[in-house]
């Protein structure tokens, strides 16, 4: 491995933890798709801060792209406030349109820089090595190495110092505000942490794949956990090893980093998302099924415990009346039989004791949605479990 | 090539003819079922699976070899599809949001979609070049018969939206209770869906993956904004998606490197401007001025209310008062006055004024309406 | 009671969202001609009742009958007001426009409204007291007109029994009485009106008919005789008191 193998890899992995981080909250108040908007839309102020300074490192375009950021986010909550179009609308409205004017000035100017849209799309961190810190001739390494690392480390302080009035403000906004955290504010700071890391990580990885280093590690750590250190961490995890993985993808197939990482995002995102183990598609199919079968157990019990006259119990009463169909009543007549908590007495079906008991515990939870009466079903049946 | 000199070309040459007559086309059907993404809240949707169609187009070259277009399109077709299903799957059957499904899929099959043509370029093949065309659209490459296709397939649409108008119109107010008077609402949503999906796989080659969802959704919103019924709504999003795509295309065509995508965007963009600003009825210049004037009647009705307050306790609601007793209350100006006597409200004669039986009814009128609100 | 004719008949129906049971067993027969509340607290599966009623959700078990008949045999007979959160009213349409897709029912595919259609809708407005709104765009009617023409949508289905899922919330109280007098004017002429309600204190006033509902049916017959403390209390499960005026 060369160094400059070695330093793509750093800087990608860097990316991926600093868009790691805000994705998580982004994905949790169900904000995803602004990290949509805000990549599309900071790219005229990216060129036109490229146009003053040409030189693509200034810090004047951050200060450009950040601004333009800030337009469309104005813009946006302008348009929705005219009731004019439905509020996805006007999001879907303004950051094409600014994408397009970003897209259009650097194709007018394209032999005056060397920004075209194909770093538009992808970045270049391929050439990120090449790009080097000079202080008094001595090298300090790829410069964006240390724009990202600086992005990196405001996020992590920020991260370390207002976790918890994130964490609070996240799950409940009403509690947060009681307890004196302004909503608005922790609003507006991930906004600007977010914007800063797009534009951070836009050189590295293009507009389109910010938003995949934002939202699949964290979506893909949401199906696996609840807790927000947990999701945090694995959404990191998840970054940095789609960091690394994909740039020797791309390495190996001679394409692009930025679209192998989210190529690697993808498949990691669609593995866990068919086996995670609770809220994976298999678990989630699996336990659907379950439920039906409760849940047409629990209809067939109440029957019985509602009607006292024979015709209703009635073994044939199941197909006819109930509306199931032969296989599904047997197999819940089978059920109910296995659990003894019925009996059939000359194809009349009655319940025993455990079948009356088990039927009223029931019934009263999912009237009073009170738990602490059937923690002793709990444990064999999915339906009441959350 | 200058502006003017292309429209000149436009009546003379056949291939800037062909991509007129193309961009036009789209533009109509994207205005068309546009209508009907914004109207379902779909409108981010298409974005999605505008990009997750770019995988598709990759793949379909892989396998195929050829840059034929329709060929490219059937893929695009397949992988937006296979991404809007998915999206439908996250949603239903896991935890994640709406917001972050959408984000998600389009991000992550454009990376894939980017992956793969990066990987086709740098392969010794010489047939490759070009399959960018896709990322930004490039109207130049319209042949007649991808015209032609873009012809039948909207032609089918607009047949198939004038059978079913009244099923399309009844599921997108309320699905619910078309499915009561015994509508297959399902049917007909698949229907619109596929229509939508269609639309945008045809933009494709013109507008390109990553703008796609702009030309379905600015149309629409420019239209909704001058009319009240759906029917002219769709026909007016037809016209303003076909004229961005014309002038888009000519504007594109006239300057050298400049992809067609962005700018067809940008034009129909200028339609949703204008018509946020100068539409009548809904337009936040005329709201302004509404506004402004609401304002203005207001101050001139307190002060009738005021007059009339002090008419009524007279027997003879004609009596006159003197200008005087009006300086106490606030509201009262001379110009005011004036508009009052103007619209034959009250009489004025030197210090003295005096309440006219119109004016006596409309204060009436007013007041009773107030109660009622207040009600 | 024993050979009243009934215009619904509900038979051990049980459903669930996305498994999550809401309706358990329920058994009911609404007789042809009455004026029914359905009551319960929120969450209780009123709306859900209706809408499986109608087939706009599927049961998992049980059955409902129209006069006897499958709901799906019996459409034309049955009108539906939803409840006016359920669709967007910003939509580009007219009043004349909503009341005239209650006659879409009985054109069936394809067919477009002619001139028939639209008298019947203009009738309907015009019994809504909504006439001289037809032409005006929905999202510029107040809240109660918006409920008027509702009820004139369902009108113009000229059906035998009508249900109503909350048309009383958010309107004013020209628009209730306005109301509930066009569905005591269906009652007198033996349409069966069924309507989902949640204020117990007109319920005497303006029912006849009242079915408690959480979850499982609780009760259901006469306001006169059954609309009393006990069978709120067991239906809200607090101590419920409301003073029921007789």
């Amino acid at each position: 491995m060369t160094s400059a193998q070695l330093e793509i890899q750093l800087i990608a992995s860097l990316v991926a933890i600093a868009c790691a981080i805000p994705g998580t909250f982004l994905v949790l108040r169900k904000m995803a798709l602004i990290s949509d908007a805000i990549s599309h839309s900071i790219l005229p102020g990216l060129v036109i801060g490229f146009f003053i300074t040409h030189d693509l490192g200034s810090p004047l375009l951050i200060i450009m792209a950040a601004l333009s950021g800030v337009i469309t986010v104005v813009l946006v909550e302008f348009i929705q406030k005219t009731k004019l179009v439905k509020e996805d609308t006007a999001i879907g409205l303004v950051f094409p349109a600014m994408f397009s004017i970003g897209v259009i000035l650097i194709s007018k100017n394209a032999n005056d820089i060397h920004l075209d849209t194909d770093v538009v799309l992808l970045g270049e961190l391929a050439f990120a090595p090449f790009d080097r810190l000079l202080i008094d001739g001595m090298d300090f390494g790829p410069k964006s190495l240390w724009t990202i690392g600086v992005i990196l480390l405001i996020t992590l302080s920020l991260l370390f110092a207002f976790f918890k009035e994130l964490k609070i403000s996240t799950f409940d906004a009403g509690l947060a505000t009681a307890l004196g955290f302004s909503p608005v504010v922790l609003h507006y700071g991930l906004m600007s942490v977010a914007s800063v890391t797009t534009v951070g990580a836009f050189d590295a990885v293009g507009a389109i794949l910010v938003v995949a280093l934002m939202i699949a590690p964290a979506a893909t750590a949401y199906l696996l956990t609840d807790n927000l250190k947990k999701m945090l961490l694995l959404s990191v995890f998840f970054g940095v090893f789609s960091a690394i993985s994909g740039y020797w993808l791309a390495h190996w197939l001679d394409a692009s980093i930025s679209g192998s990482m989210t190529t690697v995002l993808g498949m990691v995102f669609l593995l866990v998302y068919l086996f995670a183990p609770k809220r994976g598609l298999f678990s989630v199919l699996y336990r659907n099924k379950q439920q039906q079968v409760e849940v047409s157990l629990l209809t067939f019990l109440l029957h019985l415990n509602n009607h006292t006259e024979k015709s209703e119990r009635h073994i044939n009463h199941l197909n006819e009346h109930i509306n199931w169909q032969k296989v599904r009543s047997k197999s819940v007549v089978d059920l109910a039989l296995r659990n003894n908590m019925i009996t059939i007495d000359k194809n009349i079906i009655s319940l025993t004791e455990k079948g009356k008991s088990f039927t009223d515990k029931a019934i009263d939870y999912i009237i009073t949605n009170d738990d602490s009466k059937i923690e002793s079903i709990k444990e064999d049946f999915f339906l009441f479990r959350g | 090539m200058s502006f003017t000199e292309y429209f000149e070309l436009l009546f003379n040459d056949y291939t800037l003819r062909t991509i007129s007559l193309g961009t036009a086309i789209l533009g109509a059907i994207c205005g068309m079922l546009g209508s009907f993404a914004v109207l379902r809240k779909q409108s981010l949707l298409g974005d999605a699976i505008s990009h997750a169609a770019l995988p598709g187009i990759a793949i379909a070259f892989l396998i195929t070899g050829t840059k034929e277009t329709n060929v490219l399109l059937i893929g695009a077709l397949i992988s937006g599809l296979i991404g809007a299903f998915w999206i439908r799957g996250i949603t239903r059957r896991t935890h994640l949001k709406s917001d972050t499904a959408l984000g998600l899929i389009l991000s992550i099959f454009f990376g894939f979609g980017m992956l793969l043509l990066t990987y086709i370029q740098k392969q010794p093949n010489a047939n490759q070049a070009g399959l960018d065309k896709f990322l930004f659209g490039q109207a130049a490459t319209l042949l007649a018969r991808d015209v032609w296709f873009m012809a039948t397939v909207t032609l089918v649409c607009l047949l198939v939206l004038l059978l079913f108008w009244k099923e399309f119109k009844i599921l997108l107010f309320d699905a619910d209770y078309a499915k009561t008077l015994g509508f297959n609402t399902k049917m007909i949503d698949i229907l619109i869906t596929s229509f939508i999906v269609l639309a945008i796989v045809l933009g494709l080659q013109t507008v390109g993956v990553v703008l796609m969802s702009a030309m379905l959704l600015a149309p629409a919103a420019a239209a909704r904004q001058w009319t009240n019924s759906l029917g002219i709504m769709v026909v007016l999003a037809a016209v303003f998606g076909a004229t961005s795509g014309v002038v888009g295309t000519a504007i594109s065509a006239s300057q050298n490197n400049l992809s067609t995508g962005p700018v067809i965007v940008l034009v129909a963009a200028t339609f949703v401007i204008l018509s946020f600003i100068f539409s009548p009825s809904r337009g936040l210049l005329f709201r302004q001025i509404r506004f402004i004037k609401n304002r203005k009647d207001l101050q001139l009705h307190k002060t009738l209310a005021f007059m009339f307050d002090i008419a009524k306790s007279h027997e003879n609601i004609s009596h006159p008062h003197a200008v005087k007793i009006l300086n106490n209350f606030h509201g009262y100006t001379k110009k005011s006055l004036s508009k009052l006597e103007d619209k034959e409200y009250i009489r004025v004669e030197g210090l003295m004024w005096e309440m006219t039986e119109k004016g006596y009814d409309f204060a009436l009128n007013l007041y009773n309406q107030q109660v009622e609100e207040n009600d | 009671m024993g050979k009243q004719k009934f215009a619904v008949t509900v038979d051990d129906l049980t459903v669930a969202y996305n498994y999550k049971p809401v309706l358990w067993d329920i058994d009911l027969a609404i007789p042809e001609g009455v004026l029914m509340a359905i009551v319960g607290p929120n969450g209780a599966g009123k709306s859900t009742l209706i809408k499986a009623i109608l087939g706009i959700i599927d049961p998992i078990a049980g059955s409902v009958s129209i006069y006897g008949k499958p709901y799906k045999k019996q459409r034309k007979l049955v009108g539906y007001v939803p409840q006016k959160g359920s669709v967007d009213w910003d939509f580009p349409t007219t009043a004349l426009d909503v009341v005239m897709m209650g006659t879409y029912g009985s054109l069936g595919w394809i067919k477009r409204p002619g001139k028939k259609e639209k008298k019947t809708a203009l009738e309907s407005l015009e019994k809504v007291g909504m006439l001289s709104f037809k032409d005006r765009q929905i999202s510029q009617l107040s809240g109660g007109q918006q409920q008027r023409v509702f009820l004139a949508r369902a009108l113009a289905q000229d059906a035998d029994i009508y249900f109503m899922d909350e048309p009383f919330q958010g309107v004013d109280a020209t628009t209730e009485i306005a109301i509930i007098n066009i569905l005591k004017e269906l009652r007198k002429k033996g349409k069966t009106v069924v309507v989902v309600h949640h204020d117990l204190q007109t319920v005497p006033e303006y029912f006849d008919w009242v079915t408690f509902l959480n979850v499982k049916k609780i009760a259901t017959g006469p306001v006169k005789e059954i609309f009393n403390d006990d069978n709120l209390t067991k239906t809200y499960g607090i101590n419920y008191k409301v003073s029921v005026q007789k």
